[in-house]
């Protein structure tokens, strides 16, 4: 959980062809052999209700099973969440408030038993666990609980969640939540048999209800998956579980991975890596016919953009932050960032690989260069002729101080004299998110929790009734009753289309008060060796159950 | 004897303990708080609250410190019952792991990263000495002065890039590592340490080289030296019984400390060659600023330097007849 407040970092996911530049990764793998994957730093948890993050929660798809699931990354929609133990998605009340579920017949655990709807249930009541519980919060947000319930350990069974039979599960929730559905997604809903995952049980041991289970696992150096014999294919429309065995290899330094993966010796032809990107000194040597034939490029589901504190003269004016949009110099930032390989530019809050997506650009310019014009004529009509100064947080890290400079060149062409406030890479969350503590502006990013809607980019990030002293995501403080109306009515929304198209227009109606610049996308890009296929990312992450070799005979 | 051991350990004591008020301090008032970032991404105030409460966060510096101290002592209990045993050296709250294990895990592949490049720069830094002494001002002594200055001044990330690049990459006479245990082969799990082995030992070599070398000429001007070479003892009598046992007396003591420090982590070596160790878990650790670990690791080396200095002590008595444990200077 701890990655994904860093949201720039944290959304590693997957690999994947489809988009752009599609290459040999996208050809269909078959049965057999090992998959090796090469990773820079160990997976946060293998209990996924420890567990949150981009990175890992790719890994859980290979080892858990959840009621719903989303979709697999060659799906036509691949946003979709679609069924996966469950027979079909929720049904859900008249007033929206209880949600029932039937679990298919034929799946188990790793242990042989029938996964049942104790189970889902006695998975889901870990969440409560003080200590377990730190992962995905969606369980105890969403669904109704006695109020010193601590988990199934410390306080029993969970009453709330009813379980009439085997199969069937009924959920209460505390209010309406239309997208229960994708909350139920999320890795802190894996079922586990009643009793087990106790204290530290799952931190080096785990039980599997996916197609593969723990072999070996040594941390800090070494993940092996080999099939669970358990698994039903016929009762999974989602994993198609190529390899017979999977080897996650940790600790291989990012540059060492790079060359490894382009060098291609012996083995490595079956290796991938789950790291978001290729070093930037990789980016200039792929450039030849062979090696962008394997390159995989989309663009992530992350927004990298500039938050304007509304609440600090002279930004509390809209004009002032609609002259900061037209100011900002966006071309030049998306080359601080690495250029076109690494980010594509941004005008819209919801990026284009979340479901509500709509295009748009409020403040355009040519090539996202800026309009100085524009941004002087606004600032004139603010009486902010003279210009002022403000303070830009920035993260010490080289690619963000470049692009604090770029901003700080762009604002200083309409008279705003910006000065940047370097904070160090470990506390700088903890900064720009405790009220008291931020500054003007801050550089920082976003990933949505799931991708077929934005109710978990735009709440988070606008609503002004989220505010915090501390661990604040709102951090253009941003409290307009329009917009907050606006969510409300999005987020009630039962129909996922008409949802999506409230969340569209939002997004259009919030960056009229210019809370934020959005900056750019960052792209994930994946060089998966030679024999490896199905490495499809149509949103940037890595979907490793439809990942295999296309020649298991060669090694 | 027994008073100079017992004067040590004392000393010893204080000075752990002095590390352990220091870094305590410096994670306590400097770093940022923990339960904020293990609440992370859509938390709430109440979470943060709930965390701070878990971790005995809320507690005064001196009360988390007292309990740090005896729980290294005495095991500890910390909330939601995990159990530490003594020697507790903390619980990482982002890995949900106790310090002590993810530390003793590590440790061996330390030692074998430690002891292996000990053995090649002491076998190459006392060769090349010796050497160099025995031909000094000749072409060999020039030649292997200007290794050493390569070798100590080139940096170890860049030795250990550069070498992986040639033996691996170009040359492709070695694969790049893999995990694998011992047991599994032991063939990949040998080559995995040739590189790390001579980057560790190249860096050490040059220094020992100029040492030996300086040791045995000085020596070798020495009027005992003369003596015994001008009662006409044979040369390789001379060299053995008097002129080498002095001479690499204090390369002994260099070699105990540097190996002591080697113990605590190769920090940059075990990442780059993606080595599962001490130095790489500090070095994770601290990107991830996971305090507990990072201090864990700060106590460890600490306590490898101080231990190995005893050692050195004691054995450079044993080495040395006229140094006297605990006689004065």
């Amino acid at each position: 959980m701890m990655a994904s407040v860093l949201a720039l970092s944290a959304c590693s996911g997957g690999s994947s062809g489809g988009g752009s530049t599609s290459g040999a990764g996208g050809e269909a793998p078959v049965k057999g052999g090992t998959v090796e994957v090469l990773q820079t730093s160990d997976f946060s948890y293998l209990d996924p209700t420890r567990g949150w993050d981009g990175g890992v929660n790719s890994f859980y798809r290979l080892v858990y099973r959840t009621l719903v699931a989303k979709a697999p990354n060659d799906a036509a929609d691949p946003n979709a969440m679609v069924p996966d133990l469950a027979e079909s998605l929720g049904q859900a009340s008249e007033d929206g408030l209880t949600w029932t579920y039937k679990i298919k017949q034929g799946v188990k655990f790793d242990t042989g038993a029938p996964i049942t709807s104790k189970d889902v249930k006695f998975g889901i009541s870990r969440s409560w666990d003080p200590e377990i519980g730190i992962g995905s919060p969606y369980m105890k947000q969403l669904i109704d609980a006695p109020d010193d319930y601590e988990g199934p350990y410390k306080s029993g069974d969970l009453e709330t969640i009813e379980t009439p039979d085997d199969q069937t599960i009924v959920f209460h929730l505390k209010a309406p939540f239309p997208e229960f559905d994708a909350a139920l997604s999320q890795p802190s809903a894996t079922p586990f048999p009643e009793g087990t995952g106790e204290g530290d049980e799952f931190i080096n041991d785990i039980v599997a209800s996916g197609p593969y289970d723990l072999e070996k696992f040594t941390p800090g150096s070494l993940v092996q998956l080999k099939r669970n014999a358990e698994w039903d294919e016929s009762t999974d429309e989602i994993r198609k579980a190529y390899p017979d065995a999977w080897k996650f290899t940790i600790g291989v330094d990012g540059a060492t991975i790079d060359e490894r993966l382009i060098a291609q010796q012996g083995s490595d032809i079956n290796t991938m890596t789950s790291a978001p990107t290729l070093q930037t000194a990789t980016i200039a040597r792929v450039q030849t016919p062979q090696l962008q034939e394997r390159l995989i490029k989309n663009p992530s589901t992350c927004l990298t953009y500039m938050g304007m504190n509304t609440t600090k003269a002279p930004l509390d004016d809209v004009k002032v932050r609609q002259a900061i949009e037209f100011a900002v110099n966006k071309s030049s930032v998306l080359n601080a960032t690495g250029g076109t390989q690494f980010a594509t530019m941004a005008s819209t809050i919801i990026p284009s690989t979340v479901s509500g997506h709509t295009g748009f650009d409020l403040y355009p310019s040519a090539d996202g260069s800026g309009d100085v014009e524009k941004a002087k004529a606004l600032l004139a009509e603010a009486g902010q002729a003279d210009g002022f100064e403000l303070t830009l947080d920035i993260r010490a890290t080289p690619a963000m101080q470049r692009q604090g400079e770029a901003v700080q060149e762009s604002l200083a062409r309409v008279g705003i004299d910006v000065k940047l406030n370097v904070i160090d890479t470990s506390t700088y969350y903890e900064t720009i998110g405790t009220t008291s503590q931020q500054n003007d502006m801050a550089i920082t990013g976003w990933c949505p929790d799931w991708n077929s809607s934005a109710s978990t980019f735009i709440p988070p990030l606008f609503d002004g009734r989220n505010i915090y002293d501390k661990g604040n995501s709102n951090l253009a403080q941003l409290n307009d009753e329009a917009v907050n109306k606006a969510i409300d009515a999005a987020k009630a929304e039962t129909d996922v289309e008409a949802a999506n198209a409230a969340w569209g227009a939002l997004d259009e109606q919030i960056m009229q008060l210019a809370p934020i610049v959005p900056l750019n996308v960052e792209n994930r890009l994946y060089l998966p060796g030679e024999n490896v296929g199905g490495v499809i990312t149509p949103s940037g992450d890595i979907d490793y159950t439809i990942i295999g070799l296309k020649d298991p005979s060669k090694s | 004897m027994t008073r100079f051991v017992v004067n040590r350990v004392a000393g010893m004591l204080l000075v752990l303990f002095l590390v352990c008020l220091f870094t305590y301090m410096v994670f306590f008032l400097l770093s940022p708080d923990p339960a904020v970032q293990i609440c992370g991404k859509n938390c709430t105030p109440e979470r943060i609250d709930q965390i701070r409460e878990n971790l005995g966060l809320t507690d005064p510096f001196l009360t988390q410190f007292w309990n740090f101290l005896s729980g290294l002592f005495a095991g500890r209990t910390y909330g939601g019952g995990i159990e530490c045993a003594a020697p507790c050296l903390g619980y990482s709250f982002q890995t949900s792991q106790l310090v002590t294990d993810m530390i003793v895990q590590r440790l061996p592949v330390t030692a074998v990263v430690a002891i292996g490049a000990a053995v090649l720069w002491l076998l190459m830094g006392v060769i090349g000495g010796l050497l160099s002494a025995v031909q000094e001002g000749k072409f060999a002594d020039k030649f292997i002065a200007g290794l050493t200055l390569g070798g100590m001044s080139v940096p170890n990330y860049v030795l250990a890039l550069a070498l992986q690049y040639v033996f691996v990459v170009w040359l492709q006479v070695l694969p790049f590592s893999q995990a694998v245990p011992f047991a599994d082969d032991p063939v990949q799990w040998f080559l995995n340490f040739i590189l790390p082995w001579s980057v560790l030992a190249i860096g050490y070599a040059a220094s020992y080289t100029r040492l030996t070398r300086a040791n045995v000429i000085d020596t070798l001007n020495e009027n005992f030296v003369r003596t015994a070479k001008a009662k006409g003892l044979r040369p390789d009598l001379v060299w053995r019984r008097h002129a080498l046992r002095p001479a690499l007396t204090p390369i002994v003591t260099i070699a105990g400390m540097d190996f002591a420090g080697l113990l605590g982590g190769a920090l940059i070596t075990e990442t780059v060659f993606g080595i599962n160790g001490v130095g790489k878990l500090a070095a994770d650790s601290i990107t991830k600023n996971d305090q507990p670990v990072i201090m864990g690791v700060t106590l460890l080396a600490a306590f490898f330097v101080v231990v190995g200095n005893m050692v050195v002590d004691l054995l450079y008595s044993v080495i040395d007849p006229r140094v006297k444990a605990g006689a004065p200077a």
